[in-house]
């Protein structure tokens, strides 16, 4: 079942302007939470279990608490640089309630104290960061941003930034190195942002769901968060699901949820009575799922991350009997090919290796042992890079190959696709 | 101080030490392109992987301080994988043109296959085409194909010669390193970029297609191009010196400027120069030492043997008790010790001139190493002249009043733009004993007595300079190149009636064709 807290007036066509807000207690946590100390919030979101939205699933109010006490200026950055492929859960809440993702941000930049914040948005989002930008201006005419909010004494400004379209911009230190105006590639870690990010100074970067998910945090409490999902895996998740169901979109549901019950009952079942064949439950990085395994599979972090998958950005992809996996695979290492920020070697020359391997079953020119290769460069390429694309590109290379690895021979030795047929070669 | 083990060795490094300056301490062998000592960390190339204990994941040593207790390996099966693999993925789109490759030899590409590949290449794909030939400026030569992107040449222009004029571009396995619009790589520190590439996609055009490298020689000396005296190390076989590049040590750190780079030329007995516009360029080889005694009067030149021309003028002197003495800061300590005394005993020390290149500019410095004073011995010269109790004249009007002049010319001459008017005014002299590396510009129709005696050039003799801070210098010889050229402290001697001893057997051995491996640029 659906549990509607940060999709509930999705449907309001209203809700996006002030007024509409307002109407549905919009900014009425906002100077709830003004009252508190900033060290109540952030307890308040620890206690909640509240995890990263983006995709690695961290512990928000952990993040917070790495902060150094130094004097220094705090950054707060929205990361609205939503790339993961078939993921749009951001987008929409950016489209539809952006006022919510504001005042979850400006509760946030009191919890950790910082006088500035940037919404990194997506270069291709284009609405999305217009109705933003019109959100913000109507938060500050409104007094909820710039100096001395509703009389606390709290000053807060924000921003948006948009990317020009690179992937990798996703990734909170190549976002930052974009903000600064470089070239976006991700910094060494360490130092973290929470020491030295943003001009060298502490920065927390946190997704947009995240950021939204704190003002229902305070809102109602963390008990009351913490009712919904799992014990590890607390509180509500939108879901992008994409691919051949009925219903495609986005869908708030409790974390734990059963995957098959998503896509049966919520996403109205598979296209056309079809079979189900397989699925990615967090986005292109994260490896495939079968049909059997998906009848087990329930959406929180421990789960997936038992079955060798993730949930990641909680975007779903799912295949029926028709979806050809060389296909698939095609696309996906010509994604990350792409996307390479190409600073490390592994990944730079990796993503491509990859995908040219993955071309050559399509072109006819490879052999067997290209498959066990495949996999072996995938492998090498895990774990040895500045951030998690290399990673991110190796992966689903090492769940879809041995899975559906007769596709693959079949495809190599007869020169056509074994879903597809010979006609569609 | 912390200590911590690695492979087995204990050590201790002081407190803010990465892995790999540990591992350097301790002359441990570690695989790295990006790092370099004096640039900042990258962690790029993903070479330098360690295995930390209690630590799963690998970690690279160049990003990764040392901490108390710390046991640290690079011999485990797990990071063996990763730098094969690393190498691996750094050979895919690698050309492997090798053969016609200048960096063959030294090329840390080369030396990591010799140590971890040995095997044929996995990559049965099409590579990755990009520009073989890209001109970044008047020195400097770009192969894209061959580059390995380890942003040490980026790092240079935006830390060190703070010019910034190249960047990475495009992304991915399409990356290049390019100029930015309108910025050309002509910065006076460029070539340091050709050093520190540590595989062929920087290359100098001064030396590029010149000389394998396996065949040549290198020693180490010091810097002639001004007075800051940066530590070098020369590479020649037994033609003569080939380049110049910079070698660590706390005057220069691990670099040195692009005119510095020039001084080989100075030593080589026949230069190449290429004449004629783009595309019609001729190679054309021009006389540069001067290689025997040389006595010219007004139109008529004879050829001597230095030591025989040596023998006359001791005689001819005889009958002299006033002379000139010039002196340039080319020389070094001990050569001028034994001039200072012999003139000092010959000609009481009398009528020193001191010649410069122009003084006014002496305290000129760019904030990294290049100085106005384009001598590398001016403070010994100066100390020497001061031990002697010579004071020196600089009004060269003087000199025209004095029978015989003898000057000790400048080795490299192009900081002396002023040598064609100095040529004129001691041509006035009865007599002008000349000694110099090169030939010295005289016009043809110019009346004067000249005698030319050749004398080593810094490569050619083992001495000491002072540099700019007063800090002594010594180099040690390199190789003769030039058998008729003499040092001043040989010239005095004959001077003073003693015979030449002509150098060992073993001091003018030549250069065998000798292997040289894994010169690297690790």
């Amino acid at each position: 079942m659906e549990v509607k807290l940060l999709s509930e007036h999705y449907g309001d066509d209203n809700f996006k302007t002030l007024e509409g807000y307002k109407v549905k207690g919009g900014y009425e946590v906002l100077p709830k939470a003004l009252k508190m100390k900033p060290e109540e919030i952030i307890a308040e979101v620890k206690a909640s279990g509240l995890r990263g939205r983006g995709g690695a699933g961290f512990p928000t109010g952990v993040k917070w608490g790495f902060l150094p006490n130094n004097g220094e200026t705090r950054y707060l950055l929205c990361n609205a640089d939503e790339g993961e492929p078939c993921t749009f859960k951001d987008r929409m809440m950016m489209e539809k309630a952006p006022h919510q993702l504001i005042e979850g941000m400006i509760i946030s930049a009191f919890a950790i104290n910082s006088p500035k914040s940037y919404i990194y948005i997506r270069g291709e989002y284009t609405y999305a960061a217009k109705v933003v930008e019109k959100a913000i201006k109507e938060a500050y005419d409104a007094g909820y941003l710039g100096k001395n909010i509703l009389g606390s004494g709290f000053d807060h400004d924000m921003d948006i930034y948009r990317g020009a379209g690179a992937y990798i911009c996703g990734e909170e230190t190549g976002m930052i190195s974009s903000l600064e105006g470089k070239k976006g590639q991700p910094k060494l870690k360490p130092p973290f942002p929470a020491v030295q990010g943003y001009l060298k100074k502490p920065t927390i970067v946190n997704n947009v769901e995240t950021l939204a998910a704190v003002k229902y945090i305070i809102r109602d409490g963390a008990d009351s968060y913490k009712k919904h999902g799992t014990e590890k895996s607390a509180g509500t998740k939108l879901f992008s699901v994409a691919g051949d169901v009925n219903k495609p979109g986005n869908y708030e549901v409790p974390l734990g949820y059963p995957l098959l019950d998503l896509i049966n009952n919520e996403c109205g079942g598979i296209k056309e009575g079809r079979a189900l064949k397989a699925a990615i439950p967090g986005g292109t990085s994260a490896p495939i799922i079968t049909a059997e395994e998906i009848e087990k599979a329930t959406l929180d972090y421990e789960c997936l991350a038992e079955m060798g998958t993730m949930l990641g950005s909680g975007s779903i992809v799912v295949m029926d009997d028709t979806r050809c996996m060389v296909d698939m695979m095609k696309v996906i290492s010509h994604f990350y090919h792409h996307e390479s920020c190409g600073q490390c070697t592994p990944c730079r020359e990796g993503t491509g290796w990859l995908h040219k391997l993955v071309s050559s079953v399509i072109d006819g020119t490879a052999s067997v042992s290209d498959i066990d290769l495949l996999c072996e460069v995938a492998n090498k390429m895990k774990g040895r890079t500045i951030c998690a694309l290399s990673d991110a590109a190796a992966l689903p290379v090492l769940g879809i190959v041995p899975k559906f690895r007769e596709e693959f021979e079949f495809f190599i030795k007869e020169g056509y696709s074994k879903v597809k047929g010979r006609a569609n070669a | 101080m912390l200590k911590c083990t690695i492979n087995g060795k204990e050590v201790e490094v002081n407190e803010g030490t990465s892995i790999i300056e540990a591992f350097k301490s301790l002359d441990e062998d570690i695989a790295h392109y990006c790092w370099h000592p004096g640039l900042s960390v990258a962690g790029v190339c993903r070479l330098c992987m360690v295995e930390i204990e209690g630590n799963p994941r690998l970690q690279i040593a160049c990003n990764t301080l040392v901490t108390d207790g710390m046991v640290i390996s690079n011999q485990s099966e797990m990071v063996k994988d990763a730098v094969k693999w690393g190498l691996d993925f750094h050979l895919i789109n690698h050309p492997l043109d090798c053969p016609i490759c200048d960096q063959a030899g030294e090329c840390g590409l080369q030396d990591q296959y010799m140590k971890f590949g040995q095997y044929d290449s996995e990559m049965g794909q099409q590579k990755v085409k990009k520009k073989k030939v890209v001109d970044l400026g008047d020195k400097i030569v770009l192969d894209s194909e061959r580059c390995i992107l380890c942003s040490r040449c980026v790092r240079f222009t935006e830390e060190v010669s703070k010019t910034n004029e190249l960047g990475i571009f495009n992304r991915g396995d399409h990356s290049e390193i390019g100029t930015y619009a309108g910025k050309p790589l002509n910065n006076d520190y460029a070539v340091n970029t050709v050093d520190i590439c540590p595989v062929g996609a920087l290359t100098s055009k001064d030396f590029r297609f010149r000389q394998r490298v396996w065949f040549l020689k290198d020693k180490p000396s010091v810097c002639t191009g001004c007075s800051t005296g940066c530590s070098v190390d020369v590479y020649f076989n037994q033609e003569g010196l080939w380049r110049v590049k910079p070698r660590y040590s706390e005057v220069n750190g691990y670099w040195m400027c692009d005119e510095g780079r020039k001084i080989y030329k100075s030593t080589n007995v026949m230069n190449t120069e290429f004449v004629g516009v783009r595309g019609e360029k001729k190679a054309v080889k021009v006389q540069n030492r001067l290689t025997q005694a040389i006595h010219r009067k007004d139109n008529e030149v004879d050829y001597f043997l230095t030591s025989k021309a040596l023998e006359n003028l001791r005689e001819d002197l005889k009958s002299v008790d006033k002379a000139a003495l010039v002196l340039t800061g080319q020389y070094t300590n001990e050569e001028y010790e034994a001039l200072l005394s012999y003139w000092k005993s010959q000609f009481k020390g009398e009528n020193v001139f001191h010649w410069t290149n122009h003084e006014e500019n002496w305290n000129d410095f760019d904030g990294l190493l290049i100085r106005g004073d384009k001598n590398p011995n001016t403070k010994g010269l100066q100390s020497s002249l001061e031990k002697h109790g010579i004071s020196v004249e600089k009004d060269f009007s003087k000199l025209t009043q004095l029978t015989h002049v003898f000057v000790a010319g400048p080795e490299n001459q192009w900081v002396y733009d002023d040598i064609n008017t100095k040529v004129d005014i001691f041509a006035k002299a009865q007599k002008v004993i000349w000694f110099s590396a090169g030939l010295v510009p005289v016009s043809e129709d110019l009346i004067g007595n000249f005698l030319f005696i050749p004398t080593k050039t810094f490569a050619e003799k083992s001495g000491t300079f002072v540099n700019f801070e007063g800090k002594e210098q010594s180099f040690e010889m390199v190789e003769s190149f030039v058998s008729q050229a003499l040092s001043l402290t040989e010239i005095v001697s004959v001077l003073q009636g003693d015979s030449l001893t002509w150098h060992k057997p073993e001091q003018v051995e030549r250069v065998h064709n000798e292997f040289v491996h894994e010169r690297g640029t690790m």
